[in-house]
């Protein structure tokens, strides 16, 4: 396991969902759709898949050793407001578009115009430089132009940055594995971070904390 | 963020507000905004002696509560409902009530909450809602007798309400709208004029979304995610995404 730095170079701004992008998350991702191949494209909704892939990370107990985003240079959020409408031919006659199949989106796409999305862990370096390679965008909203990554960098770094540095939370961590903290609130900590199974009272990242 | 303040959930700059600030008070003489509120006291003056007040605790709402109180009358009946803690933290609702109870303090206040407010299913499943708000809000119309609803609605706001009108017969009461001619920024300046208290989650909403389009709605509401809200609660409110607050 190597400690690792991890910087995607972004062509076009980063929309977010959260404040942070977690890279155990992202890492997850992309093993899950390798391991599902079409099939992570028909996944059932009902009863979603609670078993992700583990990512070649150390832990610490259960905690990933890898950070939450931090974006380059960060200069406040913005805004994007959209339409999203039905592609597809409207049949002829009358259709409501305020519900039902044909329903409107006025959608916003909270985004930073940033340049780069840091990351620092400690992994498998060729595994996760390979896991890293497969990413094309960061974030949400990929599918209308957020987020596109130029390149990827991995390099190894002599030090442990993925769960504290400087004194402060890289990532979520849940403060039954902390001496001290200075700010707490219910976050995920690992993947799936969807689930309320991966929800703890954290350390808020970037926040002053001590491990135990 | 530099300077920034963290309140309650959320974070305000506060040089950023103290220029909106500025902007709102300077605005308030220029566009006469005091006329404005002289107009829809007068308005709202053959209401509200038969009329609840119907406060939810947002912009409009409360600087119509403000308008009435301190010029039309004092011991008015209000009307507020709660959502319940998943669908308003309650670290703002509690601020919601300071404020209503601040600026009305001489009034009898009705508050009734939405049962299903306390399950988290209600930011998922928002169909119960309409019936249980208007099942109470009629039970309380026909408990204290009362004729007028008396609503913080805008003409501006969208074109459906600015076709309802001024006064609106329903069912079982009459609407009445006193600040129907206010604009967005009319609003805003009399909050700032005259120190209306409101949520302080405003301000952060108000510098990602714009003052214009800033609206207190119920937070991470599948009902509104054709406007992209629940994404913008979970960026800036991410704290209450877990927890009811």
């Amino acid at each position: 396991m190597e400690n690792l730095e991890v910087v995607f170079h972004l062509s076009t701004p980063v929309s977010l969902g959260f404040p942070w992008i977690f890279l155990d998350s992202l890492l997850a991702h992309v093993m899950l759709k390798e391991e599902l191949g079409e099939r992570y494209y028909s996944l059932p909704t009902k009863i979603p898949i609670r078993d992700v892939p583990r990512p070649p990370l150390k832990y610490y107990y259960d905690v990933p050793v890898a950070s939450a985003s931090i974006i380059e240079p960060n200069p406040g959020l913005q805004v994007f407001s959209y339409f999203k409408r039905g592609d597809f031919p409207f049949p002829r006659g009358k259709i409501s578009r305020g519900s039902g199949f044909f329903k409107d989106f006025y959608l916003k796409a909270v985004y930073i115009p940033a340049q780069r999305v840091r990351f620092y862990a400690t992994g498998e370096l060729s595994e996760i430089k390979r896991l890293v390679s497969k990413v094309p965008a960061l974030g949400k909203d990929r599918n209308i132009g957020f987020g596109f990554v130029k390149l990827v960098e991995v390099r190894e770094i002599p030090f442990e940055f993925g769960l504290v540095k400087d004194g402060l939370a890289m990532r979520p961590i849940p403060v039954r594995y902390l001496k001290r903290y200075e700010d707490s609130a219910y976050l995920a900590y690992k993947p799936p971070y969807w689930a309320r199974e991966s929800v703890d009272l954290c350390a808020v990242p970037f926040t002053k904390v001590e491990l135990k | 963020m530099r300077g920034a303040v963290h309140q309650g959930g959320v974070e305000v700059d506060p040089e950023w507000l103290r220029r909106w600030r500025e902007y709102f008070l300077a605005y308030y003489d220029e566009a006469r905004v005091e006329d404005k509120a002289a107009e829809a006291a007068e308005f709202a003056k053959q209401y509200v002696d038969q009329g609840l007040v119907s406060v939810s605790g947002g912009k409009d709402s409360m600087a119509m509560l403000h308008i009435i109180t301190t010029r039309v009358k004092r011991n008015i009946r209000v009307f507020h409902w709660d959502h319940g803690p998943y669908l308003v933290p309650r670290e703002v609702e509690r601020e919601i009530l300071e404020n209503i109870f601040g600026v009305a303090s001489e009034a009898d206040i009705y508050i009734r909450a939405y049962r299903r407010g306390f399950s988290e299913r209600a930011r998922v499943d928002w169909r119960p809602w309409y019936a249980e708000f208007f099942k109470a809000l009629e039970e309380l119309t026909r408990q204290l007798r009362v004729r007028y609803h008396v609503l913080g609605v805008r003409a501006e706001e969208s074109s459906r309400r600015e076709a309802r009108g001024r006064v609106v017969e329903r069912r079982s009461w009459v609407e009445v709208h006193p600040i129907y001619h206010f604009t967005w920024r009319d609003v805003w300046a009399y909050i700032f004029k005259h120190n209306v208290p409101v949520p302080r989650v405003y301000y952060a909403y108000a510098k990602l979304l714009g003052w214009d389009r800033v609206r207190l709605v119920t937070f991470f509401d599948r009902e509104f995610e054709k406007y992209g809200s629940p994404q913008v609660d979970s960026v800036l409110s991410w704290r209450w995404r877990h927890t009811p607050g």
